[in-house]
């Protein structure tokens, strides 16, 4: 059928018999993707006027971006483009790239871009007319700087999505916010985004409606409905809408929560495509420490006692208080650790719930005097503060509180090293996702679309951590490794904090209520102030290229400029999983080690054979797989980065089939006590029937 | 009067003495592929084949496939109803019984899986027209008599035909259900059907096993022959899989005629066919060939990595449950 296909697949057929990475047939592979396909299919312009002149005319670029700019400075953009002399180093990269990002005619035939048409609409619509910025961008751009997929597929396009897919919206405990969410989601699964909702403030089954005992249905009724509305929006039947539901782990439902994903549950009550995630405050952890009892809340009780939702307030400061409040029921009694091990077996057959630690989010949260971090979103790195919004009947007005949308963007850290100036890649990366936040406004979602103009957050993250680490003869969670995430998350931390400073000086305009946050008093600043940064390993200071080591004169002088000017964005750092745009760079996604050296991607439209990036016949054994890897140093690496990333990183757990619940416990308790704040999907490598014999014969 | 001692009794008494499973002795391997089997318990109502609709409409050769899938769904039923039931009828280890009735559960599973996609996918007429497809097309006739006559001769305390039987539960799960596999890994290999691709990989996850343990229970059977019975079962197994092969091959053509694929079909049923020899212990028949590494790499059953808006993926399976307890809190010598 394909040949190209037949290469790809022969790269992964040769390394699983023999062992050796065929990278040439993965070339010809390539090659021939663009030789039978791509070149056929791209329409032919005999100079970039006619072609741009074409795509404007045809309605398929936004006209308003273009005209800002003579066409010779649009020319000069599209060369810069062009003379990196870019080749997709692999197949995936190549085939990613034209399935899923180029412009395609109407009929989806032809192809009307190439990779570097695409990077340069985006630095030309994102400079939204400014000259020296488009130019700037361009560069870091086509080297080290690559936007989120929405961002990525969508700007310029006439016909187009959003440029944020991400979302987190709060359900309040009436009909009137159900239905509105409910209507939300809808709205926020048309544009293709992933949704997190928060349902801990709902009351529970069997709680009074209206002062009637044993009317109220729970929380999970209302998730299947959630679920519904996420299969309709579907993208013209492209996919499904996602959305995960977070509940706090002393809701009166929680049993009913994680049973509704265990594969053999009854259709009525089984979530089947929507994903799910607990909230654990500390005191849980203390009460399974002391194998104690759990007592599980209804938020109806805590609403009407204390005036607060079960969301506001923090279980492990309330929790004794709760318990001998005699107004506040106390529903069940459960074995926290019987409870702990039921999650456990959840994970390992379903990979859900995922997991926020309450704690050390809003602990660790430098604006906690505004508001709580309540819930995370579906990748779980977006931690930021949410106000329920209060909807009123027709003839009221909706009081319209915080939700959040999220833009992000990624550095590609192999590059970003070898960058003159990291400072100027930094700050062209916030100001790139600055620019998405102010062109973005939802506006069918008015709580989003309001934490979007006062907030002004983006969420930047990085790839390629363990394709850097091959590169520069380092074993991912070694010592060296964990010096070098120290140093280049602490830099990428100063220089985004510094590039807010600048850009609020500029507009003149600070995120909502800075004056109360922990960048204004300082405190922020303080535990960088304790111990200056060494690096002792030649090799992580050689593969730390140009980032500079952030002392400690440097902290205190940006902690002046901070207080003096503010800062333009509330949140500015979450490590996102990076799926397709990290295989488009060819690089390794986020900051996670290697599922497989040569990894098999099924999507909905091929399988695509990926050998990871610089891996070779002679540095195999420095791409250990994650399955292979201790999860307690890679915990140990995470850790280290989470205490420069004001928000969260996206952190999955790889296990083999022959763990225990008890074993996998252990790491979630081990990650909660080094402060990271969630754990997205427990993935585990099943053993093959080979290999089972042969251990046991 | 005579006294009896209580077992002398009751086999005074009773023809038969009733035995109890004991699965608290190792006996062979039956516990590590009961163990591997139900790990990987799956439903075919798990994945959501439903994604595949929109292609299903587009797609060429839908005779072919439901053909395909319908000639796998003959040969699961028989494997259900007589294989794994026959041979669990007649071996005489408790434990072994008990497997092969596992694997003929499992095998139930698989034949209805085949009408899950086809209730998904296709009209009612389109499922009759090719459920009584299977009724006339001679090939597909002949493999399931030939089989079926091999399981129902087994009789009681011979242990030749009973290997036979294994014998043929090896070519049926290792090598006859592959020219009909071929078809839905290919295609879900390039992007066409996936789901219902999805849904064939978790099956072949399956009979791969139940390849291996039966074969290695053959192979243990065998040890036990005279050298004389040993050549004669050889031949007798070599001339039943070439009279198979060449029933194969016209099965082939047949089903797969318009679609251009028939010579990789064929090359991936000489290469599947060696991989059932090598399960019964027995030297390979065909040539080393190039087979299509598209289907090969569908067969990896190692997981696939797939991101929350694709399949099901098939890696995840059945918890081994250990209660936390105060070791699980104790975090001397980490770095804490």
């Amino acid at each position: 059928m394909k040949n190209y296909l037949m290469l790809n697949n022969e790269v992964l057929n040769t390394y699983k018999t023999l062992g050796i990475i065929d990278r040439k047939k993965d070339r010809e592979a390539t090659s021939d993707f663009f030789f039978e396909e791509i070149n056929r299919k791209t329409m032919f312009f005999h100079t970039l006027e006619e072609k741009i002149n074409y795509i404007k005319r045809e309605n398929y670029y936004e006209k308003e971006f273009l005209d800002k700019y003579s066409f010779k400075f649009v020319k000069k953009i599209f060369k810069l483009a062009y003379d990196y002399k870019f080749r997709f180093p692999t197949f995936m990269s190549a085939s990613k790239f034209y399935s899923s990002y180029a412009l395609k005619t109407r009929d989806g035939n032809n192809f009307l871009e190439r990779y570097e048409d695409r990077m340069a609409i985006v630095a030309l619509y994102l400079a939204q007319g400014k000259r020296k910025d488009a130019e700037d961008w361009i560069h870091y751009l086509m080297r080290s700087y690559q936007p989120a997929t929405p961002t990525f597929i969508n700007v310029g396009k006439k016909a187009r999505g959003e440029f944020v897919s991400c979302f987190k919206i709060a359900m309040a405990d009436n009909m009137n916010s159900i239905a509105h969410n409910i209507g939300n989601a809808l709205q926020l699964s048309k544009l293709g985004g992933g949704v997190g909702i928060s349902l801990t403030d709902l009351r529970c089954a069997k709680d009074p409606i209206k002062g009637i005992e044993n009317r109220a249905s729970g929380v999970i009724p209302v998730a299947k409905l959630l679920e519904n509305s996420f299969s309709y929006a579907n993208q013209l039947g492209q996919r499904a809408g996602s959305g995960v539901i977070w509940l706090n782990v002393f809701h009166g439902d929680i049993e009913d929560f994680i049973s509704a994903k265990k594969p053999n549950a009854d259709e009525k009550i089984r979530l089947a495509t929507l994903s799910t995630g607990i909230i654990f405050p500390d005191i849980f952890f203390e009460l399974a420490r002391q194998d104690k009892d759990i007592v599980l809340f209804s938020p109806y009780d805590i609403k009407n006692e204390y005036g607060k939702t079960m969301s506001e307030i923090s279980i492990t400061d309330m929790y004794y208080e709760l318990l001998d409040n005699p107004n506040i029921r106390k529903l069940k009694r459960i074995n926290a650790r019987k409870l702990y091990t039921d999650i456990k077996k959840s994970q390992i057959e379903s990979g859900y719930p995922f997991e926020m630690f309450d704690d050390n989010v809003n602990k660790a949260h430098p604006l906690k005097k505004i508001g709580r971090v309540k819930i995370t979103n579906l990748c779980t790195e977006i931690m930021q503060l949410m106000e329920t919004s209060e909807i009123n009947d027709y003839d009221e007005v909706d009081i319209i509180g915080l939700d959040v949308s999220c833009n992000l963007g990624s550095l590609d850290i192999h590059n970003a090293v070898k960058e003159e100036d990291f400072d100027k890649l930094v700050n062209a990366s916030m100001r790139m996702l600055t620019q998405v936040s102010l062109l973005t406004n939802i506006n069918n979602v008015p709580a989003v679309a309001r934490a979007n103009q006062e907030m002004h957050s983006v969420g930047l993250g990085v790839m390629n951590l363990h394709g850097h680490f091959v590169s520069q003869g380092i074993m991912y969670g070694s010592e060296e490794a964990n010096e070098f995430i120290d140093a280049f998350f602490t830099a990428l931390n100063y220089y985004s904090i510094k590039a807010s400073v600048e850009i609020a000086k500029e507009r003149k305009n600070k995120f909502y209520r800075f004056e109360d946050s922990e960048y204004a008093s300082g405190e922020y600043f303080e535990h960088y102030y304790r111990k200056e940064l060494v690096i002792t390993s030649e090799k992580a200071k050689q593969a730390l290229g140009n980032v500079p080591i952030i002392t400690i004169a440097m902290w205190k002088k940006l902690a002046q400029e901070v207080k003096k000017h503010g800062m333009f964005h509330a949140y500015r750092l979450a490590i996102a999983p990076t799926g397709s745009i990290s295989y488009i760079r060819s690089s390794s996604a986020s900051m996670s080690p290697i599922t497989e050296r040569v990894e098999v991607r099924d999507y909905a439209d091929s399988r695509t054979i990926y050998p990871m990036p610089y891996l070779d016949n002679n540095n195999k054994h420095l791409y250990v797989e994650a399955y292979d890897m201790d999860m307690f140093k890679m915990i140990d690496s995470y850790a280290i980065a989470q205490k420069h990333v004001d928000q969260a990183i996206s952190m999955t757990l790889y296990i083999k089939d022959n763990w225990t619940t008890e074993q996998l416990a252990k790491v979630y308790i081990y990650a909660w006590l080094k402060g990271i704040k969630s754990v997205y999907y427990v993935r585990q490598r099943m053993q093959t029937i080979e290999e089972c014999e042969s251990c046991s014969v | 009067m005579e006294v009896l001692s209580e077992r002398a009794y009751i086999q005074k008494r009773f023809e038969k003495v009733f035995e109890a499973v004991n699965w608290n002795k190792q006996l062979g391997l039956h516990e590590v592929f009961w163990k591997q089997q139900v790990k990987q318990f799956w439903l075919p109502e798990e994945v959501a084949v439903s994604k595949d609709l929109l292609g299903w409409k587009q797609f060429e050769f839908q005779v072919t496939y439901m053909r395909v899938l319908a000639g796998l769904t003959l040969l699961d039923t028989i494997q259900t109803n007589v294989g794994m039931n026959e041979l669990s009828r007649f071996v005489k280890k408790l434990q072994q019984k008990a497997l092969y009735s596992l694997f003929g559960a499992f095998e139930a599973i698989h034949a209805k899986s085949y009408s899950y996609i086809f209730t998904t996918l296709a009209t009612n007429s389109q499922i009759d027209e090719v459920f009584e497809w299977v009724k006339t097309n001679p090939y597909l006739q002949y493999k399931a008599s030939k089989i079926e006559a091999i399981y129902s001769a087994i009789k009681e305390d011979d242990d030749v035909s009973l290997w036979k039987a294994h014998f043929s539960s090896v070519m049926l799960e290792s090598f006859l259900f592959y020219s009909g596999f071929f078809y839905p890994l290919y295609l879900g290999g390039h992007g066409i059907l996936k789901n219902s691709a999805e849904v064939i990989s978790l099956i072949v996850r399956d009979e791969s096993i139940h390849g291996v343990a039966v074969g290695y229970e053959a192979q243990e059977m065998f040890k036990t022959f005279d050298k004389a019975t040993q050549d004669e079962l050889k031949i007798w197994g070599y001339e039943l899989l070439a009279d198979l092969y060449i029933n194969e091959l016209k099965y082939t053509d047949d089903v797969y005629a318009e679609t251009g694929v028939g010579g990789k079909v064929k090359a991936y049923v000489r290469y599947n066919a060696n991989k059932a020899l090598m399960n019964l212990g027995l030297d390979t028949m065909f040539p080393d060939e190039e087979v299509d590494p598209i289907v090969l790499n569908g067969i990896r059953t190692d997981s696939v990595t797939h991101d929350f808006f694709s399949q099901k993926g098939n890696s995840y399976t059945m918890a081994n449950v250990a209660p936390i307890t105060d070791e699980t809190f104790n975090f001397k010598g980490y770095n804490i």
